[in-house]
């Protein structure tokens, strides 16, 4: 009998670049909500409301990069891209690098990539919304009016000039001092 | 609504549709516990491109997966017993249909072949028993989809086999696939799955799951289809287009095969022409013999066809006029926008004299024979009838 031979395996291939945004984005992301915790009273609220070992991580699947965040001691800490080991009550998981770019370059909203089915959400759904109010604090400090609008699902415009402009200074510097 | 004392519906499959939806894939198929699938496509059929955004859609993900990308219109069941030998050594767990018509009918059928690990898949007949679900099936179409993708059906070498173990688990609807080349291509999926959607709706055994299918199905095709079929490059039309195909494979699946579909279905296995071209040639006769006999629910269709406005304000002995006019309107707007591409009749699409006997001859031995042979004689080259 003849076998057929047409059948060819392929191994998948790789995206260096969009990884490499994913992943610059969630290191950045990460140390800019470390900072956060320590300028923005309504971040640290949220955290001190979270259990004292709380961590989550935000990634995508199925090979990362991830971003963990925990509180150790008190104070919230970003803890790198490796979980192994590590009891995480929140884990966000965005299906593929592909859907992380969209939703990290603003392309999508977290709301309106939740609705699309891009997000995986294990844990309990109190510390997932609380983490993702975190996110869209971080994320109004970080961006521009402009496109944090695209980010969030409703912009913070009640906020005070100087809360805004003070808690940018502080967290941009925080999170390139690492502190 | 009145309620339906007694119906069953079955839809075991699973919709990924939009933007980058393809992308999900390598999870959806973790899901599924698939590790390796094969991916069964025909290059000629989907081209080129179709196969490089699937494989960019498992990037990154580390999998490994076979491809096999010579589906023919000429498939039979000897690819299926070379392809299931190949699939039992080298271990796919999963198959993947990328494309549709025949495409999906050998996926389907190597799916049944594997699973049921069948010692010669060239004995497999509509008979064989089939009463375990199988290795998951993943469905991916392209604009060339006939809607018969997500149904319990599958058409290879003048079988039909028939089961709802062979409906996919996942479809996935990617618009970077659905745009077609030309519109003649997107008409013929279009009117496949109105022709199959407006007989599962208009049939007598009420089954208020299936009406869901199939009204979503008919509102997509009646808003989308002229503005695809004028701009086959159409983002949003040709998406809708394919998610009408998939809900009306859906509801097919719960509806006893209509007139339509048999006449589409034997042009196509006879004389390989697109079952949607001929089901559209035939929805006048078709919908005309529905009208006269009077045992179908025709009032309903005008509901989707018109929205709620239109269909509340038409007193209801006039639904069933109302909305074959509806209907006759929209088919002359795609005749207008096809020209010769939407042939009339037979004889327009090609098919020699010598051939009718043949065709005749298999529809005879239908339950529905006397009438279908009647429409096919008559409308052998002259023009189809307003209802």
């Amino acid at each position: 009998m003849k076998i057929v031979t047409d059948v060819q395996e392929v191994h998948a291939g790789r995206k260096p670049l969009l990884r490499a945004y994913v992943g610059i984005f969630l290191w950045f992301t990460g140390r800019a909500i470390q900072a956060a915790a320590r300028v923005d009273k309504q971040v640290r609220k949220e955290f001190d409301n979270l259990p004292d070992d709380f961590a989550f991580s935000l990634g995508c699947l199925p090979q990362g990069p991830w971003m963990i965040i925990g509180k150790e001691k008190g104070a919230v800490k970003y803890l790198g891209g490796d979980s192994r080991g590590r009891h995480l009550h929140v884990r966000l998981a965005i299906k593929h690098v592909d859907a992380a770019f969209l939703i990290l370059s603003f392309q999508e909203s977290t709301a309106l990539a939740t609705a699309r089915n891009r997000l995986i959400v294990d844990g309990e759904l109190p510390y997932a919304l609380a983490v993702i109010r975190i996110l869209d604090i971080v994320e109004v400090y970080l961006l521009p009016k402009l496109i944090a609008r695209l980010a969030v699902k409703r912009y913070p415009s009640w906020w005070s000039l100087g809360r805004k402009l003070g808690g940018r200074i502080g967290v941009y510097t925080r999170t390139l001092l690492g502190i | 609504m009145k309620p339906v004392p007694v119906f069953t519906f079955t839809c075991p499959v699973k919709t990924n549709s939009g933007n980058k939806a393809l992308e999900h894939l390598p999870v959806e198929l973790a899901n599924l516990n698939a590790v390796k699938p094969i991916v069964i496509t025909g290059v000629e059929a989907v081209g080129g491109k179709a196969v490089r955004t699937l494989a960019g859609a498992f990037g990154d993900s580390g999998m490994t997966y076979a491809l096999f990308d010579g589906v023919s219109p000429a498939a039979n069941l000897a690819l299926i017993e070379n392809l299931k030998i190949t699939c039992i050594e080298n271990q796919y767990d999963a198959v993947i249909a990328l494309g549709g018509g025949t495409i999906v009918d050998v996926a389907k059928v190597l799916n049944m072949a594997v699973s049921l690990k069948t010692a010669d898949a060239r004995q497999l007949s509509p008979q064989t028993p089939l009463r375990k679900h199988l290795n998951p099936l993943v469905v991916v179409p392209t604009a060339e989809a006939s809607g018969l993708e997500t149904s319990k059906l599958a058409h290879l070498d003048r079988n039909v086999f028939s089961s709802e173990y062979l409906a996919p688990n996942l479809v996935v609807i990617d618009p970077r696939l659905t745009r077609a080349a030309d519109g003649k291509t997107i008409a013929a999926t279009g009117l496949a799955a109105l022709s199959r959607a407006l007989e599962a709706h208009i049939s007598t055994d009420k089954n208020p799951f299936r009406d869901a299918y199939s009204f979503a199905a008919i509102r997509f095709i009646k808003e989308n289809l002229l503005a695809a079929v004028n701009n086959p490059g159409d983002k949003k039309a040709s998406l809708a287009i394919a998610n009408a195909a998939a809900m009306s494979g859906c509801a097919f699946s719960n509806a006893e095969n209509g007139l339509l579909h048999k006449l589409g279905q034997v042009c196509q296995d006879m004389q390989q022409l697109p079952a949607g071209m001929v089901m559209g040639m035939f929805l006048p006769s078709v919908c005309g013999h529905y009208l006269n006999k009077g045992d179908n629910d025709l009032a309903a269709l005008l509901h989707p066809l018109a929205g709620d406005d239109t269909f509340v304000q038409t007193p209801i002995a006039k639904r069933a006029e109302a909305a074959l006019d509806l209907l006759d309107r929209f088919l002359a707007g795609l005749r207008g926008a096809l020209g010769k591409d939407m042939p009339q009749n037979l004889k327009e699409a090609g098919v020699p004299g010598y051939r009718m006997e043949e065709i005749l001859d298999v529809l005879a031995n239908d339950r529905g024979g006397p009438a279908l042979c009647a429409m096919v004689k008559r409308l052998w080259e002259r023009q189809p009838m307003p209802f």
